[in-house]
């Protein structure tokens, strides 16, 4: 097992390669650069704006660009962001987005998780009933609605139909104004909870509908299995025939999905987060890419990278640990 | 209990180490903001009080909090407010009037300008302002070729060197100039900053530190008690992508005639959204106090503004900037193709038929909602030195405009007397030879473009000019513009007060004269005397004599349609009641804008 962990991160190195090059072509493809809006500034005079385009090394062919920064990549030094001037990392991570990033992950993929496995077995105990189809139903619709809309709604009827505003609360953002400076305490924590559950709401009726349908079919997949039948014939209690026995086997392909979900929580948030005004970094990476801050763009777009890889890996890595006939070797 | 009155003890200390007092009395040399003085701009505002906390709203992250090495207005929204240079623009007259320095002179000659300091100022940390950190500013930080310094640019006088800054006393700094240059006085009150605390960092001054070092300094990650300003605000929490807290600094050297210290309100929060559809809710639900709007936020808030207790105040101030099409009178130059297109593009008869096919009232109704002004010049209204006034600094009459009024009729006579006629029958007209004639008019992703687009290509295509508008990147389009390439470009740019800061644009050379480059090479009498009238204007102190020269300049490039320009935002906002004297927001100076002297200072909260 070690040594297929070990060979996995192996092949992580090429494959970074080949990403960290394509990502860089597209960003070369890009139409203009960071200097362009500066051009556009009647005070900056020509010698000006030559000596920044050179200072930021954007007057280089696009391959030596490359080959300049992957030397520094090598040596662990991704560069500075144009805008910040701070470390690449550092302008992605700053403030407490990761920390931000990997909360909210993390509690709507708990949350999700909480509601959809149960939802899924009902949905399958309870096939073609109706209210079989008003659950997959509404899955589905939380499925479509794209994210920021869904969000810009949501503001929109808080603060025009509930008029929340009337009764102090804010919209958007991680508090209220008057709780910056207070110290943590029960009011504050409930403030965090209030500004951070339309954000569970909509990421998390994006990724439901998915996981609700896979846990109805994987369980009515294994309803149909010899064993369930040997099971009520011996006589168990429906109750223990399905919790005990096909839930268990029914949820394993489940896990695979579980490492498949954690990178795009992280980088699929982006534009919910700026329609709530959360601190992601994804939000540092979406304005990275409108402000053609080239460092930041590659270091992100290598970080998500890195985080997909890692995924797959735990994946198949969890797979091989709740199902005993996988091997890797 | 002991420990946590240790603690208690501790923290006061150190915010009052960090906030110091303030003045123990209003400085004898304080800068009175003539609050509610009869025969002063300001005669309308009242007397406030001091307290609460203005929200606003900002659509974008501060990138750093250093000043100088800063490169876009996210950040020197909050810069310019911690710090504040010699002079400043008056949002009211738009003239310059001094802010940290008491009072200037010119000499007799034209080259030497002294300022005055205040005395007894201090830095919101404490430490005593001079002339030192003047000097430091100016030679240390704005004239360090290792400091990337946006600034610089604007102080370079038409003989290629830099004014000489020079020490009198610790009250009195000179700035001697090799040639006459008024511009100098709107570029010169660079904002100063605190020599104490950042010399340190260039590495002219401390050779321990590697070059470059200094724009590196007073990035995100330095400790906000670091920042040190003599601005009415100084920055002390930031949420990143939430929100940025700024707090009176108790040394701003501002006063009401009442000896009451400005800015009135405690604090300033301004909370960072993602664009103003967020913005407009924020205010609806009350958590912003002041929003500048849009045309089309007015239907929705006025209905909502006497239940909710906030006015919706609609000015008819043209905001600041351009907004125009450029005809491309270089089209087809550099491949050698398209010539008689390029040769009809020349023809000023021709660009002054498409001037007369611009419907400026159906874009304001349709596109702005019917709030918008006509442009016909250059030069910003609010500028007083906008040729729409008599005088220098006058009330705008508009007797000198040159317009091209809104004649489809007159339009197409004009082009029949050129021989551009529908020659092939197919319904529309041909250049003179014959061979068709099609306009590509093209702007970037932008509503009010491309509603103005859109008007204009109808206005076009109504008297049979066959135009094909199309939406492009603004990458793209700046690529077009810069290389030449594009036919008619529509596009806007940013604007000020200084009739001198265009000459980038409409000097024959001028790096943005992107209606024609090659007036460079071979620029005609109009491109000649544009360029001795910028000269001229720039070559002397006398505003009256200089606005003369700007009055001729504006009207010839009005006339010669190179940039033809269209329409303009006028300004509006909303506020909510309870923030006083909201009536002196401006377009130069409201919470969205950070020129000159901040008009928040006078706003206050009221009960």
């Amino acid at each position: 097992m070690l040594t297929y962990i070990l060979r996995r991160t192996l092949y992580m190195i090429p494959l970074l390669l080949i990403v960290s090059l394509i990502s860089f072509s597209l960003i070369h493809l890009m139409p203009g650069d960071y200097m362009t809006t500066a051009r556009l500034n009647p005070q900056i005079t020509e010698e000006t704006f030559r000596a920044q385009v050179a200072r930021y090394g954007l007057d280089r062919p696009f391959i030596i660009q490359y080959w300049f920064w992957l030397k520094n990549v090598v040596r662990g030094d991704f560069g500075k962001s144009f805008d910040t001037r701070m470390g690449v990392f550092k302008t992605l991570f700053f403030g407490n987005r990761l920390l931000w990033t990997i909360i909210l992950a993390s509690t709507t993929l708990v949350l999700t998780w909480l509601l959809a496995i149960p939802i899924g077995i009902y949905s399958a105990t309870h096939q073609y009933k109706p209210s079989d189809h008003v659950v997959t139903f509404l899955g589905f619709l939380g499925l479509s609605i794209p994210n920021f809309f869904f969000a810009l709604v949501l503001l929109w009827l808080l603060v025009v139909v509930f008029r929340v505003g009337d009764h102090g609360l804010g919209v958007g953002g991680l508090l209220d104004g008057r709780f910056y400076d207070a110290s943590m305490s029960w009011a504050k924590f409930c403030n965090y909870l209030w500004h951070l559950w339309p954000a569970w709401l909509v990421l998390g009726t994006g990724g439901m509908a998915g996981l609700i349908r896979l846990m109805r079919g994987n369980l009515l997949d294994t309803l149909q299995l010899p064993y369930v039948q040997t099971a009520r014939s011996k006589g168990l209690t429906e109750r223990v025939v399905i919790y005990k026995h096909a839930v268990r086997n029914a949820i394993n392909p489940l896990v695979t999905v579980l490492g498949l979900t954690l990178p795009t929580l992280v980088g699929g948030s982006v534009i919910t987060a700026i329609v709530l005004n959360l601190p992601t970094v994804g939000r540092a990476f979406f304005s990275a890419l409108q402000r053609q801050d080239n460092p930041v763009i590659m270091g992100a777009l290598l970080f998500f990278s890195l985080f997909l890889l890692i995924g797959n890996l735990i994946a198949d890595f969890l797979l091989a640990w709740v199902d005993p006939r996988i091997r890797y070797n | 209990m002991k420990n946590v009155l240790i603690l208690a003890g501790l923290l006061l200390v150190s915010s009052l180490a960090v906030f110091g007092q303030g003045y123990d009395a209003m400085p004898a040399d304080a800068h009175v903001i003539p609050i509610g003085v009869d025969g002063t701009a300001y005669a309308d505002l009242e007397l406030g009080v001091q307290g609460g906390t203005l929200n606003i709203a900002n659509i974008e992250d501060p990138k750093a909090w250093n000043n100088h090495t800063a490169h876009e207005t996210s950040t020197t929204w909050f810069t310019y407010r911690m710090h504040k240079g010699l002079v400043a623009l008056d949002h009211i007259t738009g003239a310059i009037v001094p802010d940290f320095a008491k009072s200037y002179e010119i000499s007799e000659d034209g080259l030497v300008l002294t300022f005055h300091l205040r005395e007894g100022i201090k830095w919101s940390d404490g430490t005593p302002l001079t002339a030192d950190d003047v000097l430091f500013t100016y030679n240390d930080v704005v004239l360090n070729e290792d400091v990337d310094c946006n600034s610089r640019d604007g102080q370079l006088l038409p003989d290629g060197t830099y004014p000489i800054c020079e020490k009198v006393d610790d009250y009195t700094v000179t700035f001697t100039l090799s040639t006459i240059f008024r511009p100098i006085l709107n570029s010169i009150g660079v904002n100063i900053m605190p020599k104490h605390k950042l010399a340190q960092y260039v590495h002219k001054l401390n050779p321990d530190v590697p070059a470059g070092t200094f724009n590196e300094t007073w990035t995100l990650e330095t400790p906000l008690d670091e920042l040190v300003g003599n601005g009415p605000w100084i920055v002390t929490d930031y949420q990143v992508n939430v929100s940025v807290t700024m707090e009176r600094n108790p040394y701003y050297y501002g006063y009401d005639p009442a000896g009451t210290q400005l800015p009135y309100y405690d604090k300033i929060v301004s909370h960072i959204v993602a664009n103003q559809d967020v913005s407009m809710l924020k205010f609806r639900n009350g958590e912003v106090d002041v929003y500048g709007l849009r045309p089309e936020d007015i239907p929705i808030l006025l209905p909502e503004s006497a239940s909710k207790d906030f006015s919706v105040m609609i000015t008819d101030l043209a905001t600041y900037g351009t907004t125009w099409f450029l005809i491309n009178q270089d089209v087809g130059l550099a491949d050698g193709t398209d010539d008689e297109k390029r040769e009809l593009y020349r023809t000023v008869e021709f660009r002054e038929a498409l001037a007369h096919l611009i419907d400026k009232d159906t874009m304001i109704q349709n596109v702005l909602n019917g709030l918008g002004a006509p442009q016909w010049g250059p030069l910003s209204v609010p500028s007083p030195f906008y040729a729409g006034r008599d005088y220098y600094g006058g009330p705008i009459t508009e007797t000198d405009a040159v317009i091209f009024e809104y004649d489809p009729a007159l339009a197409a006579s004009k082009l029949d007397d050129l021989g551009v006629v529908d020659a092939d029958g197919d319904g529309w007209r041909d250049l003179p030879s014959g061979a068709p004639l099609t306009i590509e008019l093209n702007t970037n992703d932008n509503t009010l473009r491309v509603g103005y687009c859109l008007i204009l290509q109808d206005d076009f295509r109504a008297v049979d000019l066959n135009c094909n508008f199309q939406v492009v990147d603004f990458n793209t389009l700046v690529g077009q513009l810069f290389s030449s390439t594009g036919d008619l470009i529509y596009l806007g740019l940013t604007g000020g007060d200084e009739p001198n800061s265009g000459s980038n644009v409409y000097n024959s050379c001028g790096s943005l004269h992107a209606y024609r480059y090659s007036a460079c090479e071979d620029p005609d009498e109009v491109d000649l005397r544009i360029d001795e009238l910028l000269g001229l204007g720039a070559n002397t102190f006398d505003l009256d004599e200089a606005f003369e020269y700007y009055k001729e300049y504006q009207q010839l490039l009005a006339h010669q349609l190179g940039y033809v320009y269209t329409v303009l935002r006028t300004f509006q906002y909303a506020h909510y009641n309870y923030v006083g004297n909201a009536q002196a927001a401006s377009p130069i100076s409201t919470p969205g804008g950070n020129n000159g002297l901040l008009t928040e200072l006078c706003f206050d909260r009221r009960i």
